[in-house]
Protein backbone atom coordinates (compact mmCIF):
# COMPACT_ATOMS: atom_id res chain seq x y z
CA UNK A 1 0.00 0.00 0.00
CA UNK A 2 2.92 2.41 0.74
CA UNK A 3 3.99 1.90 -2.81
CA UNK A 4 1.66 3.05 -4.25
CA UNK A 5 1.60 6.36 -1.62
CA UNK A 6 5.46 6.24 -2.54
CA UNK A 7 4.79 6.76 -6.70
CA UNK A 8 2.71 9.96 -6.74
CA UNK A 9 5.88 12.06 -5.40
CA UNK A 10 6.81 10.91 -8.87
CA UNK A 11 3.06 11.76 -10.50
CA UNK A 12 2.26 14.63 -8.98
CA UNK A 13 2.75 18.12 -10.87
CA UNK A 14 3.48 19.95 -7.53
CA UNK A 15 6.46 20.61 -6.11
CA UNK A 16 7.12 17.41 -3.41
CA UNK A 17 8.90 17.68 -0.06
CA UNK A 18 9.49 14.49 1.86
CA UNK A 19 10.47 13.78 5.39
CA UNK A 20 11.99 10.32 5.37
CA UNK A 21 12.25 7.97 7.73
CA UNK A 22 14.87 8.52 10.23
CA UNK A 23 18.46 6.51 9.51
CA UNK A 24 19.84 5.18 6.69
CA UNK A 25 18.56 2.20 6.02
CA UNK A 26 15.41 3.53 4.48
CA UNK A 27 16.68 4.74 2.09
CA UNK A 28 16.60 1.87 -0.23
CA UNK A 29 13.22 1.28 -0.47
CA UNK A 30 10.25 4.08 -0.02
CA UNK A 31 10.18 7.81 -1.48
CA UNK A 32 14.00 8.68 -1.65
CA UNK A 33 13.93 6.34 -5.18
CA UNK A 34 11.21 8.80 -6.77
CA UNK A 35 12.93 11.87 -5.53
CA UNK A 36 15.35 14.26 -7.84
CA UNK A 37 17.48 15.67 -4.98
CA UNK A 38 18.67 13.91 -1.51
CA UNK A 39 19.17 16.55 1.04
CA UNK A 40 21.43 14.83 3.95
CA UNK A 41 21.41 16.98 7.13
CA UNK A 42 24.06 16.96 9.35
CA UNK A 43 25.15 18.84 12.66
CA UNK A 44 28.80 19.75 12.70
CA UNK A 45 29.96 17.03 14.84
CA UNK A 46 32.12 13.92 13.54
CA UNK A 47 29.98 11.11 13.87
CA UNK A 48 26.70 12.82 12.38
CA UNK A 49 29.22 13.81 9.51
CA UNK A 50 30.48 10.30 8.94
CA UNK A 51 26.39 9.17 8.65
CA UNK A 52 26.08 12.20 6.46
CA UNK A 53 29.27 10.82 4.40
CA UNK A 54 27.86 7.23 4.37
CA UNK A 55 24.20 8.83 3.04
CA UNK A 56 26.00 10.51 0.51
CA UNK A 57 27.62 6.83 -0.72
CA UNK A 58 24.71 5.29 -0.47
CA UNK A 59 22.14 7.56 -2.53
CA UNK A 60 25.15 7.32 -5.22
CA UNK A 61 24.84 3.17 -5.13
CA UNK A 62 20.91 3.34 -5.75
CA UNK A 63 20.88 5.55 -8.47
CA UNK A 64 19.61 9.00 -6.58
CA UNK A 65 19.91 11.84 -8.85
CA UNK A 66 21.59 14.55 -6.79
CA UNK A 67 22.62 14.43 -3.10
CA UNK A 68 23.55 18.03 -1.59
CA UNK A 69 23.92 18.00 1.97
CA UNK A 70 22.74 20.60 4.72
CA UNK A 71 24.37 21.47 7.99
CA UNK A 72 22.22 21.91 10.55
CA UNK A 73 22.21 23.46 14.41
CA UNK A 74 25.77 25.32 13.48
CA UNK A 75 26.77 27.45 16.73
CA UNK A 76 29.95 28.94 16.20
CA UNK A 77 32.20 30.05 13.41
CA UNK A 78 34.43 26.80 14.62
CA UNK A 79 31.03 24.90 13.82
CA UNK A 80 31.16 26.22 10.57
CA UNK A 81 34.72 25.56 9.67
CA UNK A 82 34.49 22.11 10.94
CA UNK A 83 31.72 21.73 8.48
CA UNK A 84 33.08 23.18 5.10
CA UNK A 85 36.26 21.21 5.96
CA UNK A 86 34.51 17.85 5.82
CA UNK A 87 32.18 18.24 3.20
CA UNK A 88 34.93 19.55 0.94
CA UNK A 89 38.06 16.93 1.82
CA UNK A 90 34.75 14.25 0.83
CA UNK A 91 33.47 16.32 -1.82
CA UNK A 92 30.00 16.25 -0.17
CA UNK A 93 27.65 19.48 -2.40
CA UNK A 94 27.25 21.47 1.25
CA UNK A 95 24.22 24.04 0.02
CA UNK A 96 23.07 25.75 3.14
CA UNK A 97 24.59 26.18 6.69
CA UNK A 98 21.47 26.67 9.37
CA UNK A 99 22.69 28.05 12.09
CA UNK A 100 21.73 27.00 15.74
CA UNK A 101 18.41 28.84 16.50
CA UNK A 102 16.51 28.89 19.51
CA UNK A 103 13.30 30.05 17.62
CA UNK A 104 12.87 26.08 16.70
CA UNK A 105 12.60 24.87 20.28
CA UNK A 106 10.41 27.92 21.08
CA UNK A 107 8.17 26.89 18.21
CA UNK A 108 8.38 23.58 19.19
CA UNK A 109 6.86 24.33 23.10
CA UNK A 110 4.36 26.40 21.48
CA UNK A 111 3.18 24.01 19.13
CA UNK A 112 3.64 26.16 16.60
CA UNK A 113 5.04 25.80 13.20
CA UNK A 114 8.53 27.70 13.20
CA UNK A 115 7.62 29.56 9.91
CA UNK A 116 4.65 30.86 11.60
CA UNK A 117 5.94 31.15 15.12
CA UNK A 118 9.08 33.11 14.08
CA UNK A 119 9.25 33.74 10.23
CA UNK A 120 12.21 36.10 10.92
CA UNK A 121 14.45 33.74 13.02
CA UNK A 122 17.74 33.03 11.45
CA UNK A 123 17.24 29.50 10.74
CA UNK A 124 14.22 30.27 8.49
CA UNK A 125 16.20 32.88 6.74
CA UNK A 126 19.04 30.21 5.63
CA UNK A 127 16.03 27.68 4.77
CA UNK A 128 15.14 30.44 2.32
CA UNK A 129 18.55 30.67 0.96
CA UNK A 130 18.28 27.35 0.67
CA UNK A 131 14.56 27.47 -1.26
CA UNK A 132 16.60 29.91 -3.39
CA UNK A 133 19.48 27.37 -4.16
CA UNK A 134 17.32 24.22 -5.20
CA UNK A 135 14.55 26.89 -7.32
CA UNK A 136 17.60 28.18 -9.18
CA UNK A 137 19.00 24.43 -9.38
CA UNK A 138 15.65 23.05 -10.79
CA UNK A 139 15.21 26.14 -13.23
CA UNK B 1 10.97 19.52 -8.23
CA UNK B 2 10.99 16.29 -5.98
CA UNK B 3 12.91 16.69 -3.05
CA UNK B 4 13.77 13.99 -0.21
CA UNK B 5 14.95 14.61 3.22
CA UNK B 6 17.03 12.68 5.44
CA UNK B 7 19.27 12.73 8.15
CA UNK B 8 19.20 10.88 12.01
CA UNK B 9 16.84 11.29 14.66
CA UNK B 10 17.02 14.72 16.03
CA UNK B 11 19.35 15.89 13.70
CA UNK B 12 16.48 18.54 12.67
CA UNK B 13 15.58 16.47 9.33
CA UNK B 14 11.58 17.37 10.14
CA UNK B 15 11.52 21.21 10.49
CA UNK B 16 13.97 21.60 7.97
CA UNK B 17 11.37 19.77 5.62
CA UNK B 18 8.27 21.57 6.96
CA UNK B 19 9.64 25.29 6.99
CA UNK B 20 11.23 24.59 3.58
CA UNK B 21 8.06 23.52 2.15
CA UNK B 22 5.99 26.71 3.95
CA UNK B 23 9.00 28.58 2.46
CA UNK B 24 8.38 27.18 -1.45
CA UNK B 25 4.40 27.10 -1.13
CA UNK B 26 4.83 31.09 0.84
CA UNK B 27 6.66 31.63 -3.06
CA UNK B 28 3.33 30.91 -4.92
CA UNK B 29 4.28 27.26 -6.19
CA UNK B 30 2.23 23.98 -5.16
CA UNK B 31 3.77 22.27 -2.81
CA UNK B 32 2.42 18.94 -1.00
CA UNK B 33 4.35 17.39 1.65
CA UNK B 34 4.66 13.98 2.50
CA UNK B 35 5.57 12.44 6.07
CA UNK B 36 7.47 9.17 5.01
CA UNK B 37 8.49 8.74 8.53
CA UNK B 38 7.07 5.80 10.76
CA UNK B 39 7.01 8.44 13.59
CA UNK B 40 5.34 11.39 11.61
CA UNK B 41 5.57 14.85 13.11
CA UNK B 42 6.08 16.87 9.97
CA UNK B 43 2.12 18.27 10.60
CA UNK B 44 3.42 20.65 13.28
CA UNK B 45 6.23 22.10 11.35
CA UNK B 46 3.95 22.68 8.37
CA UNK B 47 1.47 24.22 10.45
CA UNK B 48 -1.31 21.74 11.06
CA UNK B 49 -2.58 21.88 14.23
CA UNK B 50 -2.04 19.08 16.56
CA UNK B 51 -5.37 18.03 16.76
CA UNK B 52 -6.19 17.92 13.09
CA UNK B 53 -3.09 16.36 12.72
CA UNK B 54 -4.29 13.40 14.67
CA UNK B 55 -7.01 13.35 12.76
CA UNK B 56 -5.39 12.20 9.35
CA UNK B 57 -7.66 10.06 7.86
CA UNK B 58 -6.80 7.02 6.18
CA UNK B 59 -8.05 6.16 2.72
CA UNK B 60 -9.74 3.20 1.42
CA UNK B 61 -8.00 0.31 -0.30
CA UNK B 62 -11.05 0.24 -3.07
CA UNK B 63 -9.53 3.09 -4.44
CA UNK B 64 -6.66 0.78 -5.24
CA UNK B 65 -6.59 -1.56 -8.60
CA UNK B 66 -3.66 -4.20 -9.12
CA UNK B 67 -2.09 -4.04 -12.18
CA UNK B 68 -0.04 -6.00 -14.18
CA UNK B 69 3.14 -4.79 -15.91
CA UNK B 70 3.22 -7.14 -18.38
CA UNK B 71 6.32 -9.20 -17.09
CA UNK B 72 4.04 -10.87 -14.81
CA UNK B 73 4.85 -8.02 -12.20
CA UNK B 74 1.70 -6.86 -10.21
CA UNK B 75 1.38 -3.67 -8.44
CA UNK B 76 -1.35 -1.74 -6.95
CA UNK B 77 -2.35 1.83 -8.63
CA UNK B 78 -4.39 4.32 -7.28
CA UNK B 79 -7.88 4.54 -9.72
CA UNK B 80 -8.48 8.19 -9.48
CA UNK B 81 -5.85 11.00 -10.70
CA UNK B 82 -2.98 11.45 -8.60
CA UNK B 83 -4.14 15.60 -7.48
CA UNK B 84 -7.51 14.46 -7.14
CA UNK B 85 -6.33 12.23 -4.39
CA UNK B 86 -3.58 14.41 -2.62
CA UNK B 87 -6.80 17.07 -2.54
CA UNK B 88 -9.02 14.68 -1.01
CA UNK B 89 -6.33 12.62 1.45
CA UNK B 90 -4.38 15.21 2.03
CA UNK B 91 -4.87 18.28 5.33
CA UNK B 92 -4.32 21.84 4.01
CA UNK B 93 -1.99 23.34 6.21
CA UNK B 94 -1.48 26.52 4.47
CA UNK B 95 -2.16 28.02 1.04
CA UNK B 96 -0.73 26.02 -1.78
CA UNK B 97 0.32 23.54 0.76
CA UNK B 98 -1.04 20.25 1.34
CA UNK B 99 0.28 17.76 3.85
CA UNK B 100 -0.30 14.05 3.31
CA UNK B 101 1.16 11.12 6.19
CA UNK B 102 1.93 7.89 4.32
CA UNK B 103 4.19 6.63 7.34
CA UNK B 104 2.04 4.72 9.69
CA UNK B 105 3.89 3.00 12.84
CA UNK B 106 4.18 -0.39 13.13
CA UNK B 107 3.14 -1.81 9.62
CA UNK B 108 6.33 -3.83 9.82
CA UNK B 109 7.47 -2.17 6.70
CA UNK B 110 4.96 -3.79 3.92
CA UNK B 111 3.67 -2.23 1.36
Amino acid sequence: MRGVLHGLVAETSRVAIVDLEAGLEHLSRGTARHVDTLLVVGEPYFKSLETAHRSFTLARELGIKQTRMVANKVRTPRDEDTVREFASRHALDLVTVVPYDTAVTEADEHGAALFEHRPDAPSVAAIQRLADQLLATAA
Amino acid sequence: MKIAIGGKGGSGKTTIAGTLARVIAARGLRVVALDDDSNPNLALTVGVPAGRAIALPGFPRDLLEEREDGQGQTSLELKIPTEDFIDRYGVRAAENLTLLVLGQPSHGGSG
